[in-house]
């Protein structure tokens, strides 16, 4: 469930420069590029990825250009992933070396001969895998800057960041206690060095 | 400076954030001012991370309750620990909001925010702008309070009279029945 629908983790990220005066027009094409597919249930891919309607998640051609919600650009990233329990790899390819052992009358099997095997059985197990679709919302506020992405996972933090950098060309900045502090500074007029001095505070010495 | 070595070496910023509104909440009443906006209350309640390095290594404790109180982590606090993620609650007018506020990168795990109805016959936009205005009041309020924070951390009063004032509260830790 992503942030809009409920409960979710919060990453923020503000947008480093100014968006370009075409930005506006462009947006459909380039969050089209790079919207959602689903995966073939014929193919072997494991992974899918792309933006989906923060409203509906099975809405990828955004018709009505949902994405624009004033003064908002608003998508959620959809993941797709199919995987086999590995258990069940386990023992699928421990079956199928048996079988190859008695058709080919052998008693022993190299280890690049069973690594194929097993391979050939993840091909075969991974058309039969359903895909587990995980969602992670994003609010982009034009007028401030600020991005909030529906996650603190390193890694589908990572995702996001260079899916949004595709999309959009645009650098995110991640916020962080001192980036926090500089705005802060910045809208104060007060100057930025000001944090650079500052070292941890020693609460319990000298008491 | 690169964000990961800005994050790093400004991390005890975001710990003594922590530290501050604990204190604020326990000995303050946790009520700040959010100009135009009115009055926010804060507090912490729940889990708690607490952390410290030494050259024997990285050494983490959870402690988690309903007591505001807090016995355990106001000890660990005592001895020398510094607070990795704090539950908060938050509340301005009648919302409320509760998450998981990360000292390193001022994340928010477990964030929610008040209750929207979902009408699915209605304006699905409507309920949009209701949830999206609902995270922002939240961020924007916290986002308050650490410009709050920084104002007291970039005084001289910080280091002549906040950091003792809280040091001797960080002890009492130690001593609490």
């Amino acid at each position: 469930m992503g942030l809009i629908q409920g409960a979710a983790s919060v990453t923020r990220y503000m947008t480093e420069t100014p968006l370009p005066h075409d930005f506006m027009a462009g947006l459909p094409e380039a969050i089209g590029r790079f919207a959602f597919r689903n995966l073939d249930e014929s193919s072997i891919d494991e992974r899918s990825a792309g933006w989906v309607n923060i409203l509906d998640m099975f809405d990828n051609r955004f018709a009505g250009m949902e994405f624009l919600k004033e003064p908002y650009v608003a998508l959620s990233l959809r993941i797709d992933e199919r995987k086999i329990p590995p258990t069940a790899l386990k023992q699928y390819s421990r079956e199928a070396e048996e079988s190859v052992k008695a058709e080919e009358n052998l008693t022993f099997l190299s280890k690049s001969h069973r690594a194929d095997i097993k391979e050939a059985v993840r091909l075969r197990l991974l058309k039969r895998a359903i895909p587990v679709a995980r969602i992670y919302d994003m609010i982009w506020n034009l007028n401030t800057g600020m991005v909030i992405f529906g996650s603190t996972s390193a890694r589908v933090c990572d995702e996001f960041l260079e899916r949004f950098l595709h999309t959009f060309t645009i650098e995110l900045q991640a916020v962080c206690p001192y980036t926090l502090g500089e705005r802060h500074l910045d809208k104060a007029g007060a100057p930025r060095h000001l944090l650079d001095g500052l070292v941890p505070s020693r609460f319990l010495e000298g008491l | 400076m690169q964000i990961l070595e800005m994050v790093r070496k400004t991390e005890f910023l975001g710990r003594e954030f922590l530290l501050w509104l604990w204190y604020k909440s326990e000995v303050e009443e946790g009520i700040f001012d959010l100009g135009e906006k009115g009055k926010a209350e804060l507090w912490l309640e729940g889990k708690i991370m607490l952390q410290s390095e030494t050259e024997k290594g990285v050494e983490i404790i959870t402690c988690e309750g309903e007591t505001s109180d807090m016995k355990e982590a106001r000890f660990a606090l005592a001895e020398g620990k510094e607070i990795r993620q704090a539950a908060v609650k938050l509340a301005i007018g009648d919302n409320r909001w509760s998450f998981v506020l990360d000292a390193g990168w001022m994340n928010l795990r477990s964030f929610k925010s008040p209750r929207v109805m979902n009408d699915s016959n209605g304006d699905p936009d409507g309920f949009f702008y209701e949830r999206a205005y609902l995270i922002e009041e939240a961020l924007a309020a916290m986002d308050q309070i650490y410009a709050a924070f920084m104002d007291r951390r970039l005084s001289p009063e910080w280091e002549t009279k906040d950091r003792g004032i809280i040091g001797q509260w960080m002890r009492q830790g130690r001593d609490r029945p």
